[in-house]
């Protein structure tokens, strides 16, 4: 029996099943396997974390594969670990609330905390993971704009070999035949602070209509380094890189913040949808940008 | 494709041959006879689907029943003992906090995964532990109110 009703993306009159169409599902137990069989199937195959996306998705035919590949039983993937060096490595597996509740990103990487214990509700946060967000291509994606702001980098896996690309990367990656096993977020600077802020209809569950993140580094009083992330207002979260330059090597004031958040507006080219015109996405993120300026300034002073 | 899983709902374990493509919520209901949780939308939206693996809520539409493999599954129906009401699903009765019911077993599993975690939460954390779940009855309020209440009882 199909349905029709909305998908994620606020598309009216999507049609989709109750049930899902048949496939197979394999269980393997390691990296070297998944990798093995991702390119022996060689795009047959999908992998699958938390599943809140995928199964939504096949649930609309949408991208089915005779195929799918679950990756619960591959053994530790789901890790948090730090070292002043290096900085946070956290496995692809690591669930939203993993994540949250860590009293290590807590303290060290707030806005980490911050996205991942807002997103969706307190079920998508308990099924959802930090990899599948990454690689689920929804442009509101929301652990993708801190990460972009706190310069991480993502580590993916094929048989033959491994690499490390920024998080910005991701978006030209098919990723058909590879796994995204880690991310790494270096150690922020001293003298930073980060803020996320979002508009959802609701205050749970929805998909955000536009969000931003900005982490901001002070030398005294000056911006030393700052980026502006944007979210739901193309296919991937972008840098908006004339905001940037307008606060970078500035000293932060109301013109300042109030002429970048104009030059993020004019950045953005949201689309339309069922609820908000690209006009009045626009407006958000120009608010959007000033407030998260604001915070992440604030933030960086007090340390 | 079907395989031989093993399931423990609500303390008895269940051996079934399934196909690799039921959802949790689709073997409760169908192979389990467990209807407390419902389909109320599909796809991870509605909260209705809700139950507890491992003392935590998830979205049984968006799970794959194989992969619940030898974990804790409580349904709604694993919170009565016999004719005895849990305290929140008494208190869900005595508030009125329970109008047409299709989110009542989400609701009250939301709950329980709360409260047995916060013993004494602030109202901002009772919000917060069902934004989950969506009532088209009721208005929210009288079941928060519900769940102080259940609270209260447990000694919170």
């Amino acid at each position: 029996m199909f349905v029709r009703g909305f998908n994620a993306l606020g598309e009216r009159k999507v049609k989709y099943w109750r049930r899902l169409s048949k496939f197979e599902y394999l269980a393997p137990q390691s990296i070297q396997e998944v990798c093995s069989l991702l390119e022996r199937e060689n795009g047959n195959a999908k992998v699958m974390a938390g599943g809140t996306v995928l199964l939504a998705r096949w649930k609309e035919r949408l991208g089915i594969t005779p195929y799918l590949i679950g990756l619960k039983k591959v053994s530790n993937l789901d890790y948090i670990t730090f070292d002043e060096v290096v900085g946070l490595k956290i496995g692809a597996l690591a669930t939203h609330r993993i994540i949250s509740n860590s009293p290590l990103i807590r303290k060290r990487f707030e806005i980490l905390a911050v996205v991942c214990g807002g997103l969706g509700s307190p079920q998508i946060r308990n099924m959802g993971t930090i990899g599948g967000n990454l690689c689920c291509r929804f442009p509101s994606a929301e652990t993708i704009p801190p990460l972009i702001a706190l310069g991480a980098e993502v580590k993916i896996v094929k048989s033959d070999g491994e690499r490390t690309i920024p998080v910005e990367g991701l978006s030209k990656e098919p990723l058909m035949t590879e796994l995204l096993t880690e991310v790494r977020v270096p150690l922020p600077s001293s003298r930073s602070g980060g803020a996320y802020l979002k508009y959802t209809i609701r205050e749970a569950i929805d998909y955000p209509t536009v969000n931003v993140g900005v982490v901001l580094t002070l030398d005294s009083q000056k911006c030393k380094d700052i980026k502006i992330v944007i979210g739901a207002a193309g296919p991937f979260p972008f840098r908006a890189k004339k905001a940037e330059s307008i606060v970078k090597a500035n000293f932060l004031n109301e013109k300042v913040i109030s002429d970048a958040s104009q030059a993020a507006w004019e950045e953005a080219s949201p689309l339309s949808d069922m609820y908000f015109s690209a006009d009045y996405k626009k407006e958000l993120i120009k608010v959007l940008t000033k407030r998260a300026i604001k915070q992440a300034w604030n933030k960086a002073e007090k340390t | 494709m079907k395989q031989i899983v093993e399931l423990k709902v609500n303390g008895e374990v269940y051996i079934l041959e399934i196909d690799h493509h039921r959802t949790l919520l689709e073997v409760l209901r169908e192979n389990l006879g467990l209807t407390g949780a419902k389909d109320g939308c599909g796809k991870g939206d509605c909260g209705h689907c809700t139950v507890l693996i491992d003392g935590e809520p998830v979205y049984s539409c968006l799970t794959l029943a194989l992969e619940e493999h030898g974990k804790d599954i409580l349904t709604i129906e694993g919170l009565a003992e016999g004719e005895k009401l849990h305290p929140i699903q008494q208190a869900f009765v005595d508030y009125g906090a329970i109008q047409c019911g299709v989110c009542t077993p989400g609701m009250i599993l939301s709950a329980k995964s709360l409260l047995d975690k916060k013993p004494y939460p602030t109202e901002d954390e009772i919000k917060e532990a069902i934004s989950g779940n969506l009532c088209r009855c009721t208005g929210y309020v009288k079941i928060i109110e519900a769940i102080k209440e259940a609270a209260r009882m447990r000694g919170g």
